[in-house]
């Protein structure tokens, strides 16, 4: 019912984040992207579903560059955000990061305290000019990635001394705190248990409030339950996009049919 | 849809407005890392371009030697059938010389000792020999090419300046003058110094070769090698295949470790007290150098053989033990031929380290002063890198070529240890 | 003779082989079913032989030196070698051997000739009574090997557990070498310590190993203080490591971070080369080139500079190790998880910010460790500072000057001939056990930051 309702509205008012046009990959000799065009919602959740090796995680990284500090891999065509072409040459993918934030699959809090790993964005783009302005960066990064209570009394512990649950919670925080308009999630639940996955997915939608989240999963029940619209890719093609709700009562392809219904993956 | 702030647009331009703000001094950090990065590692090679390339130029004279070809009347009244080994084999040559020489006065016995000064030492052996080989050449003519002395043979090779004040030369004028004559004669050319690999170590360096040295490290090596590969394989074997996980094989497993990095200089005490002091083992003999270098060189092959085993997959074990192969069979029969490359490749390069080895060979008396090469590895010898320290100390002018040339001669085995265990590796490498 | 008692223990293993086998191939052949094929039986029987009595021969060819030596030492006549030290002592015993070896220098005293002629019987009969040993106990123990050839006998258990005796064998000696330098060092420092007392050793603030040649010679007692050496250690090292440190974690950076593959796959082999190169090739580098460069460097500027100077050898064994830092460091960087990266980077940091900030920081401990080693092994170091330092104790921290070094002493002070007995001899094993102690302590403790790292990160 609630879906319902946000997917409504999502229709009514969010304009187009990223659109992505006629995107090839290529890893040495394996061709892992074949011809994709998307375009993703301002502040939806978007999920990327598919069996492993089918390129979403490929398509995922393609969004913030991450793929250029790989030196085999070759991508082309064209990503837009805001209209800006991503692999313009004018475009610095440090820049580019900071705007799209990332979150991994295995929680990678860095061997510091909890604050610097939060901190660290923001010291590294000169975004605070004051400690106490840093303080407040930190807490407000902290408690969107809902994990303020639990660490507010130790931030200056090592961050990894937490759980797994709350160490990918930090990360986000990390992540949200340059104040990216996008953010990227690849697996974020899948080193988690049920009880820290549960956490986690309240937690994203949550942040579709402020931010544009894509993610990518392998649990058809974790795309239902976060995303508005989803993505069905097999064999490095986008077979599938649409609104969540259709592609998982009523899906066209019949590919995504026996994904979905368990055939295939 | 009102707790959006309608301004999150205006905050992100800020955001990305500092972001960019950031970016050229954050470029230029990284630019001037990379700078100190390429500076640094250019040094590096710098040095090892200075290094190479000053053995190369101080060291590619000794490859040549200059000779004088001479026309030697063998008088009969110097050298007699009789009295061959005592003939005066010195003379004959200087009279030789001074035949090229019209200015000499043969009568002169200090000018005729300036013009036999003009010829190697060893000159007179060579002789020696040849007449002794042929004793019917006495009262003949032969031609008969011998090095020249060490002076001249700097002089030849433009390491000597004629522009220095005569009192600081090493060759005043009337020598030079006899030099250009002979010179002139066509008497005295450089050819390819073949002694310098035939000779064992001589007082004189238009003599001294590295034969001894040579000969002295190929026994050393051949010690080493007999010693600390079944030790050495043996222990590996066992720690990584049988030995149970106790405190006893932790020790020995911590002791090895240790051992790799126990100075090479302790390692001469050791042998200094023990094999030649309490089991009276020879001074400057191979064999206690072997021996030696054998103790440094057992924690290579041990770390290097353990590694070897380790990369070859559980499966193969699994698959001869489920056959019902023992332990034993499963490891000699399949673990350890498959492991061999990576295990030959590792002692390769542990005998490579050996071979450069000094500090412990000085320590047991490798370096003494010995004329003929080693034909036992218990017989008092050199090595080649003490060679190279005896040499580098020696005083004469002629011996800095000389230890340059030997210093290529050893980097040169060097090279070939190391590219056979290159070849080795990747010939048969494998990946699981 | 030693040869031929070889040949006799290899020919008599592998005639044991071959009964050995042969009979239990009969017995096979009989209809019996044999516990361990026959080729185990010819197995065990080689190695039931070529063990033990391979450890006799060397047994007996280490001692055979020594007691040949002392028998005829022995049998001098009485009053010879009174008042003696064991220096002349030794020195006799060689001529008697250079004698008995067929090379007489001059005319021998008739006593020396007399010794010579019983050192050269001796030893003859060593050599018979080897031979003869040996083919008794091949002998004996082929005899015992072929009795155990049976069918219910476990040949096959009985040649492993030899494997394994060996195979233990050889991993004791690796703490056999161990106790060996322990023991040695530790008994010829305590003969030291009997003649210079302790607190003059550690705290003695002068070097002076020049002991009286002749008993009326006017020389220097002679002072043992090992701080002046031990301090000109400190300078070289010191230096070694302020130009390796730098260079070396620069040049691993680089490398790990930034170089093109193929720049890699160029500088990487020629670091290697650069650690390769034997240590006395450096030290002829630094008498060669640097040293004169650093002195007409230092003529130029007006600074006087010592011609031994330390910063010659320092700077040189700083190259030396320079290959050794950056290849530990590109390791310790190499060992942090990929995600540390991707973490890093995927918040819009730089690569010189991820690998300053997150990386390199991660990879600390492995870093300390490595440098540690390098630090041991430049106190250890010695053919560099032998041919390029000095060697004249001098109590300074000033790398212009001319300092000696803990290993340049040990190697002055034990070449040429030495005996057992004089301060200075044991001043040189005193110094051994302290560079021992000193980079034990060094290892132990790097290689186990090492080891805990890699554990951090497996």
């Amino acid at each position: 019912m609630d879906a319902l309702r946000t997917v409504t509205r999502d229709i009514d008012t969010n304009s187009t984040k990223i659109s992505a046009r006629g995107v090839q990959v290529h890893y040495g000799d394996t061709h892992a992207i074949k011809d994709v065009d998307v375009d993703i919602k301002e502040r939806s959740v978007t999920a990327f579903i598919g069996p492993s090796g089918c390129g979403k995680s490929t398509f995922l990284r393609c969004i913030n560059r991450m793929n250029d500090t790989i030196d085999i891999c070759r991508v082309t065509g064209d990503i837009r955000i805001d209209g800006d072409d991503i692999y313009d040459r004018s475009i610095d993918p440090v820049q580019l990061r900071a705007r799209v934030g990332m979150v991994f699959q295995k929680p990678n809090p860095f061997p510091k305290s909890i604050y610097d790993n939060v901190a660290y964005g923001p010291k590294i783009h000169g975004l605070a000019r004051s400690r106490a302005e840093m303080d407040e960066i930190v807490e407000r990064s902290l408690r969107r990635g809902a994990i303020w209570d639990e660490v507010k009394d130790r931030l200056h512990a090592p961050g990894t001394g937490l759980s797994g649950g709350q160490q990918q919670r930090l990360c986000i925080a990390r992540a949200v705190a340059t104040d990216p308009e996008v953010l990227l999630m690849d697996e974020p639940c899948s080193a988690l248990d049920p009880i820290a996955t549960a956490q986690i997915e309240e937690l994203i939608d949550t942040l579709r409030e402020k931010y544009t989240v894509v993610i990518v999963t392998h649990s058809m029940q974790q795309a239902a339950r976060v995303s508005q619209k989803t993505a069905f890719f097999h064999l490095g093609n986008l077979v599938e996009y649409g609104d969540t709700d259709d592609i998982f009562t009523n899906p066209k392809d019949r590919r995504t049919e026996s994904y979905i219904s368990g055939r295939i993956g | 849809m009102t707790d959006i702030p309608s301004g999150s647009g205006a905050v992100a331009r800020t955001t990305m407005d500092k972001v960019h703000g950031s970016l050229a001094r954050r470029h230029r950090k990284q630019l001037i890392l990379q700078i100190f990065g390429i500076t640094a590692i250019s040094l590096a090679f710098l040095m090892l371009f200075i290094l190479l390339a000053s053995l190369i130029t101080t060291g590619h004279k000794a490859f040549t030697q200059t000779e004088i070809t001479l026309e030697v009347f063998i008088d009969p009244e110097e050298i007699s059938v009789e009295r061959l080994p005592r003939g005066n084999f010195t003379n004959v040559l200087a009279a030789a010389v001074a035949a090229d020489l019209p200015s000499v006065d043969q009568q002169d016995r200090a000018e005729m000792r300036v013009v036999g000064g003009i010829l190697s030492n060893g000159a007179q052996f060579q002789l020696r020999d040849r007449v002794v080989e042929e004793p019917e050449l006495i009262g003949q003519t032969i031609t008969i090419s011998v090095p020249v002395s060490d002076p001249y043979d700097q002089l030849h090779k433009d390491l000597l300046d004629r522009e220095t004040p005569e009192n600081l030369r090493r060759l005043d004028d009337t020598q030079i003058a006899y030099y250009d004559r002979l010179v002139e004669n066509g008497a005295i050319a450089a050819s390819l110094n073949t002694g310098l690999l035939t000779n064992a170590d001589s007082r004189f360096p238009e003599l001294a070769g590295l034969k001894g040295a040579i000969m002295g490290s190929f026994w050393a090596l051949l010690t080493c090698f007999l010693i600390s590969f079944p030790l050495g394989i043996g222990a590996a074997i066992y720690l990584e295949e049988f030995a149970p996980k106790n405190k006893l094989s932790d020790f020995i497993e911590v002791n090895i470790n240790n051992l790799a990095a126990v100075p090479s200089v302790v390692f001469g005490l050791l042998a200094l007290s023990v094999f030649i002091g309490l089991f009276g083992l020879p001074r400057s003999a191979p064999f206690v150098g072997g021996l030696t270098l054998a103790l440094m060189t057992m924690p290579t092959i041990i770390i290097a053989t353990r590694a070897a085993l380790k990369a070859v997959p559980p499966s193969i074990r699994e698959a001869a033990l489920g056959l019902g192969a023992s332990k034993q069979q499963v490891v000699f029969g399949h673990v350890v031929p498959l492991a061999m490359p990576g295990i030959l490749t590792g002692t390769i390069i542990g005998l490579a380290q050996a071979l450069g080895e000094t500090a412990p060979l000085l320590l047991i008396g490798m370096n003494a002063f010995i004329t003929s090469a080693p034909a036992t590895p218990f017989d008092s010898a050199t090595a080649l890198p003490t060679q190279i320290f005896i040499w580098a100390d020696s005083p004469e002018r002629g011996f800095v070529s000389r230890t340059s040339a030997a210093i290529l001669v050893l980097l040169t085995f060097l090279i070939m240890m190391n590219a056979i265990a290159i070849y080795l590796r990747s010939k048969f490498e494998r990946k699981w | 003779m030693t040869t031929l008692a070889f040949a006799i223990l290899l020919v008599a293993s592998l005639a044991a082989y071959a009964l050995n086998r042969r009979a239990a191939t009969t017995i096979r052949d009989g209809g019996a079913r044999l516990h361990s094929v026959s080729n185990y039986h010819g197995l065990f029987a080689l190695l039931l032989m070529l063990v033990p009595v391979l450890v006799v021969i060397l047994i007996w060819l280490v001692l055979q030196g020594p007691v040949v030596n002392a028998m005829v030492m022995w049998a001098l006549p009485a009053g010879t070698l009174d008042g003696l030290d064991t220096g002349q002592a030794d020195l006799i015993l060689a001529e008697i051997q250079s004698i008995s070896g067929g090379r007489i220098f001059g005319d021998p005293e008739p006593w020396k000739l007399a010794a010579a002629a019983h050192l050269t019987e001796l030893r003859e009969l060593a050599a018979l009574g080897l031979v003869l040993l040996t083919a008794l106990l091949c002998l004996a123990i082929m005899y015992v090997a072929r009795r155990k050839v049976a069918a219910g006998f476990r040949a096959r258990q009985g040649v492993e557990r030899i494997i394994s005796g060996l195979m233990i064998f050889c991993s004791v000696a690796a703490i056999f070498t161990t106790v060996g330098i322990v023991a040695s060092l530790a008994f010829e420092t305590y003969k030291f310590l009997r003649l210079v007392p302790l607190t003059e050793f550690l705290f003695g603030l002068n070097w002076e190993p020049q002991i009286p040649i002749r008993a009326d010679q006017i020389a220097a007692a002679g002072a043992f203080g090992w701080l002046p050496v031990i301090a000109g250690t400190i300078v070289i090292t010191f230096v070694a490591i302020f130009i390796a440190v730098p260079i070396g974690l620069l040049s691993a950076i680089y490398l790990f971070e930034f170089a093109p593959k193929r720049i890699r796959s160029v500088a990487k082999p020629l670091l290697e080369i650069l650690a390769g190169v034997p240590t006395v090739v450096y030290g002829f580098f630094a008498i060669l080139v640097v040293a004169p460069a650093i002195r007409s460097l230092g003529a130029s500027m007006g600074i006087p500079v010592a011609p031994n100077t330390a910063l010659a050898a320092g700077g040189v064994m700083g190259i030396m190790l320079v290959p050794f830092i950056s290849s530990f460091a590109d390791d310790a960087l190499s060992a942090v998880p990929r995600s540390m990266r991707d973490g890093a980077l995927a918040l819009g940091a730089t690569r010189a910010e991820t690998v300053l900030n997150v990386l390199f920081p991660a990879a600390i401990p492995g870093i300390v460790g490595g440098v540690l080693l390098a630090v041991s092994r430049a106190i250890g170091e010695t053919m560099i500072v032998v041919m390029a330092a000095g060697l004249m104790a001098n109590l300074t921290l000033n790398p212009l000057e001319s300092v000696t070094t803990v290993t340049v002493q040990i190697v002055t002070l034990l070449i040429g001939d030495t005996s057992f007995d004089n301060p200075k001899t044991l001043a040189a094993f005193a110094l051994g056990m302290m560079l021992f102690i000193v980079t034990l302590i060094i290892n132990i403790f790097a290689l186990r930051i090492v080891r805990k790292y890699r554990e951090a990160y497996d």
